[in-house]
């Protein structure tokens, strides 16, 4: 049981994060502060939500772009309709009405894909440039900064506060509880529901699996509601946090999610993906990001050390695979055969 | 026929109007049709309109070629835009060494823009133009390396790629636009050979090329093999690791080509010209000229670039009274894409009479 937590892919990306981390600090100590974890939180938060959105569909086997586009489209549209009806309350009508749109939305992807036969990918990339055109051209082509009284202070509502002379007051963001219950919920969907089985049953093998018995298209329609909802939700607590509902959230940021799963042990054909992995991945693509600030790196040139560092996550896997497959698996044998 | 084209002709020897080109060309005169008729006030079709399409849709057309050819043999190629880009950048570069901009005594030069002599040495200007190829078939190299034989998923090892060529023009440029580029260079976006603007000129040159490369050539051929079944191109003697490699080469030439011609338009160079709207853009495309995995024909490219202009250029004038009319545009190219699907699988349905599972 030790063996497999020690050798498994989110221990890696935990130790990578860990030495990543005693680097940073010790070149920069303000990285250790509670302050910036509190930030680094935070920050963290909506990406973690929305590579949580994408997660079930990489473990089905799928890559999906047009979730962004779901996001802009939930959270715009339902601030756009609330804000010229004058409505001033909290955020929770946002999250009812805009979760409901993103299940439409993700609805319409699922249906499209089983009812025609087709691909994850290419029907997103039809949806994602449908929904980007709708909102600008249907609701609104500018961002919207007024808000209603009930969310204002969303901003800063945090659940303990810091202080530093330097930074200032910061405090931990409510949206670490929405990560934490959806992670969870998410986590005991996957592991223990007939459905969250079956994901990862197409995932790894689609005719195994409908041979099985599991019906792939109520899946597969399922994966996608729980990408609407999830990324519609993430829309609005980023939009609420930046004080500003824009029509084109998230536009081209679709990929940067996606590295963060793949980066947390998801396998790009399917079959091989975790809750826990996935929050490693987007905490360390945020580490990386502020590794690069704080150690001074010129802003110009972060990208192309994301890109280095991509190249290296993405190799090392491929590689090992490599040697198993060379090995005609007998390592998979033996060590299945070591844990019996 | 058979005798003009190719030893083989039962192998995809012919010029083949598949049911899918048919279809892309009926739905281009039915849009051709309505524009002509609800613009018919504004000049759809005049002289001046179409050349302002047929220089729009190049670039964008010459990048979706790049995407398709790393379609065909089962990939992706999120790099192409990076590579233009970095392709003009580079080359900027070149060019700022050879002709920094006066600055003064004993402060060296940023590298924002370029001051072009009256006559300057035809070598820098040929070279400068070399350069952004060169860096095409080195991005190539690395793509075809990272897929072909180290066996990095396409997506992810394009997506790393396109993040170290976008992360190298912003550090080079320090994330500024490079200006100045030589007077010469703007002749290929800007002259027209008899009404058509060179830039379309090239895109159809290129359509043919890629045409006859993959249709009359063994590495054509190979290459949808590789597509098909890799592991049966594998066992029947191909080198798949070689075909990819070139797969990916010709897609970084084809993208450093858009690249020169962005750099003729714009005069200009810079990290983010494009950035993944355009690639976007150009897998869209790829998708809505049926292109799969091995199978696929480079004229859907240009007939479904011609759609896609046509829908661009006549909802903008049709709307260009109302607010945000540009963007009305991505609306309808999603919407179509949705409507080939369905015709698709409507057509293929009443082909085969037999209901198919769901599927990914």
């Amino acid at each position: 049981m030790l063996k497999r937590v020690l050798r498994s892919n989110e221990f890696v990306v935990l130790l990578i994060i860990i030495a990543l981390s005693l680097v940073v600090g010790s070149i920069n100590p303000t990285f250790f502060t509670i302050a910036s974890l509190f930030d680094l939180i935070r920050a963290s938060n909506v990406y973690i939500i929305l590579a949580f959105a994408l997660l079930p569909v990489v473990i089905l086997g799928g890559v999906d772009i047009s979730f962004v586009a779901i996001s802009a489209v939930a959270s715009y549209g339902t601030h756009m309709l609330l804000i010229t009806r004058g409505y001033e309350g909290g955020l929770f009508l946002y999250f009812v009405i805009g979760c409901l749109i993103g299940a439409l939305a993700g609805m319409l992807n699922g249906f499209i894909i089983t009812k025609f036969d087709l691909q994850i990918f290419d029907v997103s990339l039809a949806t994602q440039t449908m929904w980007y055109g709708f909102t600008l051209f249907f609701i609104g082509a500018t961002s919207n900064f007024d808000m209603p009284d009930g969310v204002v202070g969303y901003y800063s509502s945090f659940i303990t506060q810091v202080s530093n002379e330097t930074t200032g007051v910061t405090g931990l963001h409510v949206s670490i509880i929405y990560v934490i219950v959806i992670g969870i919920f998410l986590w005991w969907f996957l592991k223990y529901t007939m459905i969250g089985r079956g994901i990862y049953a197409i995932g790894g093998d689609k005719d195994v699996a409908e041979r099985t018995g599991f019906n792939i298209k109520k899946i597969t329609m399922v994966v996608f509601i729980i990408m609407g909802v999830l990324s519609g939700f993430a829309g609005i607590v980023q939009s609420a946090l930046s004080r500003n509902f824009n029509p084109t959230l998230f536009i081209g940021q679709n990929l940067d999610v996606l590295a963060s799963v793949i980066l947390g042990g998801a396998a790009i054909k399917g079959g091989r993906g975790t809750v826990i992995g996935t929050v490693l991945g987007v905490i360390l693509t945020q580490i990386i990001r502020r590794a690069l600030v704080l150690t001074h790196i010129p802003s110009e040139w972060q990208k192309f050390v994301v890109g280095i560092i991509l190249i290296i996550f993405t190799v090392i896997p491929a590689l090992n695979e490599k040697r198993r497959k060379n090995q005609g698996r007998t390592t998979d044998l033996v060590e299945a055969m070591e844990e019996a | 026929m058979k005798k003009i084209f190719g030893k083989n002709p039962q192998s995809l020897g012919r010029i083949k109007f598949d049911r899918h080109t048919l279809l892309l060309l009926i739905i281009f005169v039915v849009v051709m049709a309505f524009f002509s008729v609800v613009n018919s006030d504004k000049g759809f079709i005049s002289g001046r309109s179409l050349t302002s399409m047929g220089l729009q849709l190049s670039e964008i057309g010459i990048l979706a070629i790049a995407m398709m050819v790393t379609s065909l043999v089962g990939g992706i190629n999120l790099s192409i835009v990076a590579v233009a880009n970095l392709g003009s950048v580079i080359s900027g570069y070149f060019l700022f060494l050879n002709y920094p901009p006066e600055v003064a005594v004993g402060t060296t030069a940023t590298f924002t823009n370029i001051k072009m002599p009256d006559d300057p040495s035809t070598w820098v200007l040929v070279i400068s133009l070399v350069i952004p190829l060169v860096i095409g078939i080195l991005s190539g190299i690395l793509n075809g390396y990272l897929v072909g034989y180290v066996g990095v998923p396409p997506i992810l090892a394009t997506l790393a790629t396109m993040s170290v060529f976008t992360g190298l023009s912003a550090g080079i440029t320090g994330g500024r636009t490079i200006t100045g580029f030589p007077e010469q260079f703007s002749v290929v976006a800007n002259e027209t050979v008899v009404g058509i603007p060179i830039p379309f000129i090239l895109f159809i040159f290129l359509t043919a090329i890629t045409f006859v490369i993959l249709n009359h050539t063994t590495l054509g051929f190979k290459m949808r093999m590789v597509g098909t079944n890799d592991t049966a191109s594998e066992f029947s003697g191909i080198n798949n690791k070689a075909v990819i490699m070139k797969t990916y080469i010709m897609s970084g030439v084809l993208a450093s080509i858009a690249g020169l011609i962005i750099m003729s338009r714009t005069m200009s160079a810079a990290y983010e010209y494009g950035s993944t709207t355009y690639v976007l853009l150009t897998i869209l495309i790829g998708v809505l000229a049926g292109i799969q995995s091995g199978f696929g024909n480079v004229l859907n490219i240009f007939v479904s670039m011609l759609i896609l202009q046509a829908l661009s250029t006549g909802f903008q004038m049709l709307l260009q009274t109302v607010r945000g009319s540009t963007f009305f545009k991505d609306f309808s190219w999603g919407v179509l894409l949705i409507i080939i699907f369905v015709i698709n699988y409507l057509v293929r349905q009443k082909k085969t009479g037999v209901k198919k599972s769901s599927g990914q």
